[in-house]
């Protein structure tokens, strides 16, 4: 009998470290009765949250808000696991980029609270249209509006200087062409880095600028429209000219750009963050223009990338959570703050401040910030429905298959549509 | 006598309740998720639904084919390298043995946050790697956004990360092959290379097969590569089931159908492992 | 015992009466030429790595790439632990992993004692219901096993991430054929002078299989210490984060500091070389039974 004890004295040892461990138990469990916020986000918006909080603080004695510093993509899984398992182990805030956030409504509509009916409506005139729309799903208000990605071509102006070409000078995309073969020709250099295989944030540019992006207003596909063929075209002709530097990833792209082996990179204002991080020994080399038009005097505002705040519907703290976000988007020292790690505002209450039109040394003097601030109002709003990833997925492919040779342009996008209902019915 | 027939179930006891917890319970759960689809934040039964749309979905047959692919050309180039370095380890000329041995086996514990990286970074057109096969007079390799390449890149770098496992495992094995082999093969004049086909290979066999069937699994669950270095393209061409079921879980949100792929993978791991075993056997 | 001796690693080749050392020479300069081939590539992106750890941020991405060390070694250190309280984070790893490689170690021996060494009902099949589990993607089964640890109440703690693994398969699978080896003999002899089954496990089976123990404890301290996915939707709380989830914190959108991530990831290296280091003799040994059988 004594090995009968003997095992279940372990059996009993290991139920009650098991209990022990249980009774351990989850901290928002814990922290439920006191005013605790917990918000889930990453890199250089966790240190903007709490400041954001200490001030807060001074109005509201007693609030509290830890923020979780979590990488980018690793706040997608988590989020994604927790709204699987029903609205489990999630914060009361977190942080979500614009190309996610309509996925998410869509797939979950009871994830993210409804601020309008906590009353955001009467602060929906101090972001842009582009903005607000985008986090306008069903009829609800799924998110708070926070930093945007209104777009420029960021340029070396070294290179361009030594080949002689004035950037100034490029306002449509045939002349982005042209003088990408100029740079080409003096200084042997490609005009830009493209991961072709993997991404198509120069064609979603393109399309936002256009007015659209996979889907139209009615949830069209729009992969084979025109717009798309302009996009497409124009990648097209980069390609064939040599111009492109193919990069595979993000750290090749911005090492490209820093080590000057690239003339241009057209992207969102939140590259600032990188290009001044990562490239500390150009500063004063570089430049930024608008976005170029696809003809003379067309659109030259479009976003790529921008994030907004959301609250969980699983929060039992939610007034707490809409009062502090409140606070947040609306402050302009929160914004500004921001604006100095690199994340361009969308609150434009702040434009008239004097950054705005600060000469910035990195930029060869330039004023860049109105360069962004200008277009915020012309960005096109845009449908990204809850099919977005799927979109792209087929959208890189086809740009793949269509810079490839492999299909035509038009079959290349043709065929992506058709995949694309498909997988979408 | 009866309190001994208990024993081995109290021994076990342990591992079984966590298995069927933390392992059975969850399995179940998914496989009862593949029959079910996701729908505005909702799941609903659809039977086979997710297993017929399988059957017709092309990236899923891409996923097969290049997983496939991967798994015929990467384990035996990855065993057989590590058979080499194991033999030559093990063959009494050398000094510095433990530090061969751990520099080989370092790969393996690399992180994956440095891993993608550094790969990325020296699969690029103009890095490193093609710096130096142009030294050989190599043209410049598209490692990562030609399909054929692309693959290539997916195989060396698997390659690299488990060569050195496989090493240690078979390293193991050789110790146990007593000398007296082959000192009678070489009395009968048997070279290196005969005594490494007729002594080592029959010998080590029953571990070529553990490691084999190890890799299998690996391989049909491939993800930190393709996910790390290619996302799966170009063109879906290093997609893999493992990256599919992921990417239709937590991108596209269809854990039912990601449930289903995954399925699918565990007949086929079942049915390739039974393969090894018959191959083996019939030897 | 086999265990035992193959304990001196002992090479093959050396009683070679027919190789003249005339010949050794071109064959030993062979070898080594392999070796040193694989070595550089083995090594050489521990070595860039340890190159980004020194240098600043940028540095890792120019054309051609920096092979050298630079000098900002303390200031990506101090700024890495800005980020991420490296001590704190260190400790939650080492934790973590000690705890699990300690419970696993019980948990995978004991029943792989019981399935090499008894005849009983279910055998069979529980072994193979065990390494059949082993071929289910983690993806598939992830969300199932966050709800049922939500439900339980267990999210966020260091128990919801061990326990998924403590049943371990594969260790289960190694131990066991090490335990097969084991002469059943003294096993017998032992009853017969009426010491209990455990006591026969822990002072007359277990002590000899030490070098199992060993290796299995390199595999399972490596699944735990790189362990990502799971902890990372686990935890919620930073002060909890292990290494792989502490660094990838790091990974944000438009900045990354390179110089920083390069230096956690050394770091992170290191205790498990160490680890493997302390264990790789025993190791090599104790996967002798599991080879031969």
């Amino acid at each position: 009998m004594k090995k009968v004890k003997v095992m279940s004295l372990i059996s009993i040892v290991l139920i009650i470290s098991m209990l022990a461990a249980c009774s351990g138990g989850s901290s928002e469990k814990t922290s439920k009765d006191d005013k605790k916020l917990t918000a889930w986000a990453w890199n250089i918006n966790v240190p903007v949250l709490e400041a954001a909080a200490e001030r807060f603080k001074k109005e509201n004695p007693g609030f509290e808000l830890e923020v979780i510093e979590i990488g980018r993509e690793d706040v997608y899984s988590k989020l994604t696991t927790g709204l699987q398992a029903g609205g489990q182990g999630l914060p009361d805030i977190v942080l979500v980029e614009d190309d996610r956030i309509q996925g998410y409504a869509e797939s979950y509509p009871k994830a993210f609270l409804d601020l309008s009916k906590y009353g955001f409506d009467e602060h929906k005139d101090k972001f842009p249209a582009s903005k607000t729309d985008l986090l306008t799903v069903n009829n609800k208000v799924v998110g708070f509006p926070f930093d945007g990605g209104p777009t420029g071509v960021f340029y070396r102006s070294d290179i361009f200087e030594e080949a002689g070409v004035k950037a100034e000078d490029i306002q449509t995309w045939d002349q982005f062409v042209e003088a990408g073969k100029a740079i080409k020709e003096k200084t042997g250099k490609p005009m830009l880095g493209l991961d072709l295989n993997n991404d198509d944030g120069l064609y979603r540019m393109m399309m936002n600028q256009q007015g659209s992006l996979y889907f139209d207003e009615k949830d069209e596909l729009t992969l084979s429209s025109q717009e798309s063929m302009n996009a497409a075209k124009v990648i097209k002709q980069l390609k064939d000219e040599g111009l492109v530097k193919n990069t595979v990833g993000w750290d090749a792209w911005i090492s490209a750009m820093v080590s000057g082996e690239v003339a241009t990179a057209p992207s969102g204002a939140w590259l600032t963050g990188s290009i001044t991080g990562q490239g500390k020994d150009t500063s004063g080399k570089w430049g930024v223009i608008p976005f170029p038009a696809f003809e003379e005097g067309g659109n030259r505002a479009s976003n790529l990338g921008g994030s907004n705040y959301v609250i969980m519907n699983s929060t039992d703290k939610k007034q707490e959570a809409y009062d502090f976000l409140e606070f947040f988007s609306t402050d302009e020292e929160t914004q500004l703050e921001a604006m100095k790690g690199g994340l361009f505002p969308t609150l434009n209450t702040i434009y008239d401040e004097p950054i705005f039109t600060e000469k910035q040394e990195f930029f060869s003097g330039q004023p860049i910030w109105s360069t962004f601030t200008a277009q915020m109002d012309s960005i096109p709003s845009v449908n990204y429905t809850g099919n977005y990833s799927l979109a792209m997925d087929e959208s890189i492919k086809a740009q793949s298959e269509s810079v490839s040779g492999k299909k035509t342009m038009k079959e290349a996008y043709k065929a992506a549509e058709k995949r694309l209902e498909n997988r979408i019915k | 006598m009866s309190q001994t027939r208990i024993i081995p179930y109290l021994f076990i006891a342990p591992a079984v309740i966590l298995f069927l917890v933390f392992t059975a319970y969850p399995i179940f759960s998914s496989l009862l998720l593949s029959f079910q689809t996701f729908e505005a934040g909702e799941y609903s039964f659809t039977g086979f639904d997710n297993y017929v749309t399988l059957f017709h979905d092309e990236i899923f047959h891409k996923a097969l084919m290049n997983t496939f692919i991967i798994f015929i050309v990467q384990v035996p180039i990855m065993l057989i390298l590590a058979l080499v370095l194991s033999s030559v380890l093990n063959s009494g000329l050398l000094r510095l043995k433990g530090f061969f041995r751990v520099s080989f086996f370092l790969p393996t514990v690399t992180s994956l946050v440095a891993y993608s990286i550094l790969f990325s970074i020296m699969l690029q057109e103009e890095g490193i790697i093609n710096t130096v096969i142009g030294f050989l007079g190599i043209e410049a390799i598209p490692w990562l956004s030609d399909s054929f390449w692309a693959k290539a890149s997916i195989i060396l770098a698997m390659t690299w990360r488990w060569t050195g496992y496989n090493m240690v495992i078979f390293l193991a094995a050789l110790q146990n092959i007593s000398n007296d082999m082959y000192e009678a093969a070489s009395l009968d004049g048997a070279g290196k290379i005969r005594q490494f086909f007729s002594i080592t290979i029959p010998q080590l066999k029953p571990v070529i097969l553990f490691a084999g069937t190890l890799s299998t699994i690996g391989t049909l669950q491939l993800f930190d590569e393709p996910f790390n270095l290619t996302k799966g393209g170009p063109a879906d061409s290093t997609m893999t089931l493992g990256l599919y079921i992921y990417q239709n879980g937590f991108e596209f949100f269809q854990f039912g159908y990601a449930s289903a792929i995954a399925y699918i993978v565990v007949v086929l791991v079942g049915i390739l492992t039974f393969i090894q075993f018959k191959v083996a056997g019939d030897r | 015992m086999e265990a035992k001796t193959s304990n001196r690693i002992e090479p093959n080749f050396h009683k070679d009466t027919k190789v003249t050392r005339n010949k050794k020479i071109p064959q030993k300069l062979g070898m080594y030429s392999i070796l040193m081939i694989f070595l550089i590539i083995s090594i050489f992106p521990f070595y860039w790595m340890f190159i980004g750890a020194t240098n600043d941020s940028g540095k890792m991405f120019t054309n051609p790439p920096t092979l050298t060390p630079g000098d900002q070694f303390m200031k990506n250190f101090q700024n890495l632990n800005e980020s991420i309280n490296i001590p704190q984070v260190m400790f939650n790893s080492l934790f973590v992993s000690l705890i699990y490689v300690v419970a696993a170690l019980a948990v995978c021996s004991l029943a792989a004692y019981a399935f090499a060494k008894y005849e009983f009902k279910g055998r069979n099949f529980i072994f193979t219901a065990f390494l059949l589990s082993m071929m289910i993607p983690y993806q598939a089964t992830l969300i199932p096993l966050f709800r049922m640890m939500s439900e339980l109440n267990l999210l966020n703690t260091y128990f919801a991430v061990i326990a998924p693994q403590l049943c371990y398969p594969f260790a289960i699978f190694l131990l066991r054929q090490n335990f097969l080896a084991f002469p059943t003999e003294l096993i017998e002899a032992a009853r017969l002078d009426g010491a209990g089954e455990l006591k026969i496990f822990l002072q007359v089976v277990a002590p000899s299989m030490r070098p199992a123990l060993a290796a299995a404890s390199i595999f399972l301290f490596m699944t735990q210490w790189n362990s990502f996915m799971w902890p990372l939707v686990v935890l919620n709380d930073a002060s909890m984060y292990t290494f792989p989830v502490a660094l990838s914190s790091l990974m944000g959108l438009s900045y990354i500091d390179y110089g920083q991530v390069m230096m956690g990831v050394s770091i992170a290296t290191i205790p498990i070389i160490i680890f493997f280091l302390i264990l790789q003799k025993q190791f090599i040994s104790g996967m002798l039974g599991s080879a031969v059988k």
